[in-house]
């Protein structure tokens, strides 16, 4: 597994993939979607797929490929080493999302929540399986949400393909397991060698599980928090874990899209307090003068102090 | 999700962001610096920010400010988003309400004495200015007596230089672009109205508002006077005009003939049955009610008020 075009820039979203092997350009194949990295504050979110034909399902069971979060690290890299020699008829593919782009997607304007971006990241691997030319037939996927609606909605977004949705299907189907010892090993790999973009000097890599409630990584985060800018783009902003220690410890910052309540907000929404209508001034002091639009639409004031 | 921020009080800066042209700044003309100074707004009455350079010029300041900007400079943040522009300004328009208000006694007076606020020591140090002196005819008559010069203050000089103010800046908005026709309330709103489409009253009235941004209430009323320009009471001039207003003073006539139903073949319908709960409603005592109708009417509402 080659991480060099993602470790080129760890800020974006990059994608993987194995040769595709020529079986399953000819024959009917299934596939499986796993996911690896959902819940820590820290490092990318790893999503995997793996296809193979459906005669060889057999074959891939006798890997003895199982469900990823049942198996030790070492055995996770030895399983994903038979799967690449088995390049033959097994073909996998990637998508790393960083820890940046799940906490800009998140936190941007128009709110694009996690359920949405895994959805659309199984989808544009799927995609592309079937733009590589495989001749898919099967897909079969761990549940992100609701069962149901996920099954039908992939099977809506691809025709002529029996979708199967599954909580646990990683344990159930030895294709999904494949796939999420790929997803788990590219995370394992991507968080271990991972190169800061920020200038931190010696960096501490003693971060433990990236879990919110593991002990290290909260006294990692602590450690590392700035002020101002908040932490390296190896931390999803979008955490609470992490909302919550910056506003505690950093430097409180406000943007224009964030709900505020109380005077302020409704003097800026043009709403008048409810308050006003019963003080005596009234506010006139406001209505004395009203500055021309020229400076008013440019946001010019004449300020009595520097 | 997370606990309500809480704003930190914004406290003073020890620097600034400012765009300045470099004469307004330059210390190589002489020894002094460039002063910030507090003034008397002509238009407000309250105080303002101004600056005088080096060579004696005078220029306001203005900020740009806008919630939720910050600075970066450098390695450090600045966290008020303020962008300060320091602009020349025509000292004129911050000698001419002192001079107004002694021209109320309708004496000649050396400026020395008219150019005098306790609020505003610095205030003096305008007519050190460059353009200060020689400019004061524009609002002024001059008596010279000896070496010294003694000035009253002219309310039509005073209109004459006013409204050549707003011919200038009518030039400078046609230059500039400007949109200035009511309708436009956002200068990203661009029309695809072309700019000579454009009345010309809209850009001497803009114009007028601008100036009035540098002159007393009183004035501004005069000068749109001076200018011939009616004066708008209130927004609802601006609204289009109620359906009810009559087009015109010509009797109303009638656009079909309605006397073919008053022949005799028209005959008139016998009147509706009505139901048993509209004939009691009918036999009730309306002496004294008002019809629903004019609790809706404009004039029941001018009433209310």
């Amino acid at each position: 597994m080659d991480l060099s075009p993602f470790e080129a820039d760890n800020s974006v979203s990059c994608r993987l993939s194995s040769q595709i092997p020529d079986v399953c350009k000819t024959e009917d194949c299934c596939l499986g979607i796993d996911e690896a990295g959902r819940g820590p504050v820290l490092g990318p979110m790893v999503y995997g797929i793996c296809f193979c034909p459906v005669s060889k399902k057999e074959d891939l069971k006798n890997l003895k490929v199982a469900d990823s979060k049942t198996l030790s690290e070492d055995e996770r890299e030895n399983l994903f080493q038979k799967l690449d020699e088995s390049s033959s008829y097994v073909g996998w593919a990637l998508q790393i999302l960083s820890p940046n782009t799940i906490s800009t997607s998140m936190l941007q304007r128009t709110k694009y929540n996690l359920n949405a971006l895994s959805h659309d990241t199984a989808i544009g691997l799927v995609q592309y399986a079937l733009d590589s030319g495989v001749q898919l037939k099967e897909v079969y996927v761990d549940t992100v949400g609701p069962a149901e609606k996920y099954e039908e909605k992939l099977s809506q977004r691809f025709p002529g393909i029996t979708v199967t949705v599954r909580p646990k299907a990683d344990s159930l189907f030895p294709i999904v397991s494949a796939a999420s010892i790929c997803a788990k090993v590219a995370r394992d790999r991507v968080v271990k060698g991972w190169k800061f973009t920020e200038d931190l000097g010696e960096v501490d890599t003693d971060y433990g599980s990236g879990y919110p409630n593991d002990p290290k990584t909260k006294a990692w985060l602590l450690k590392y928090l700035d002020p101002v800018f908040g932490y390296p783009q190896f931390v999803r902003f979008s955490w609470s874990t992490a909302q919550t220690l910056m506003d505690s410890k950093a430097v409180s910052i406000n943007w224009d899209d964030e709900e505020e309540d109380g005077e302020k907000s409704a003097r800026k929404q043009k709403n008048k307090s409810m308050l006003s209508y019963f003080s005596a001034a009234n506010g006139s002091d406001d209505q004395n003068h009203q500055t021309h639009r020229f400076f008013t639409d440019r946001k010019l004031k004449s300020p009595c102090t520097l | 999700m997370t606990a309500k921020k809480k704003r930190t009080p914004v406290v003073d800066n020890d620097s600034w962001v400012v765009i300045a042209a470099d004469c307004a700044i330059n210390t190589q003309v002489c020894d002094s610096e460039s002063t910030f100074i507090k003034l008397r707004n002509p238009s407000t009455d309250a105080a303002s920010l101004y600056m005088l350079s080096a060579g004696e010029e005078l220029y306001e300041v203005k900020a740009f400010e806008e919630d939720f900007h910050s600075w970066f400079v450098g390695q450090t943040v600045q966290r008020d988003g303020r962008l300060l522009f320091v602009t020349p300004m025509d000292p004129l328009f911050l000698i001419l309400p002192y001079l107004s208000k002694s021209g109320k006694e309708g004496k000649f007076q050396p400026v020395d004495q008219i150019v005098m606020d306790e609020d505003f020591p610095a205030c003096p140090r305008l007519m050190t200015c460059t353009r200060s002196l020689s400019s004061l005819h524009h609002i002024a008559e001059e008596k010279e007596v000896g070496e010294l010069k003694f000035h009253r203050y002219s309310q039509e000089k005073t209109m004459i230089w006013l409204q050549k103010k707003v011919e200038r800046t009518v030039v400078a908005l046609k230059n500039k672009g400007i949109s200035v026709g009511e309708g436009v309330k956002s200068t990203t709103y661009v029309r695809v109205k072309l700019e000579s489409d454009y009345q010309e009253e809209d850009y001497l009235r803009y114009a007028h508002g601008l100036i009035s941004e540098y002159i007393s209430e009183d004035l501004s009323k005069a000068l749109l006077k001076h200018l011939q320009l009616p004066e708008l009471t209130s927004p609802k001039e601006t609204e289009p005009p109620s359906k009810k207003r009559k087009l015109s003073d010509k009797p109303v006539e009638a656009g079909e003939d309605y006397t073919k139903f008053n022949s005799s073949d028209f005959a008139r319908k016998p009147p509706k049955k009505m139901t048993a709960a509209q004939k009691s409603l009918a036999k009730v005592d309306r002496t004294g009610m008002k019809p629903m109708s004019s609790f809706f009417s404009p004039k029941a509402k001018a009433e209310n008020k």
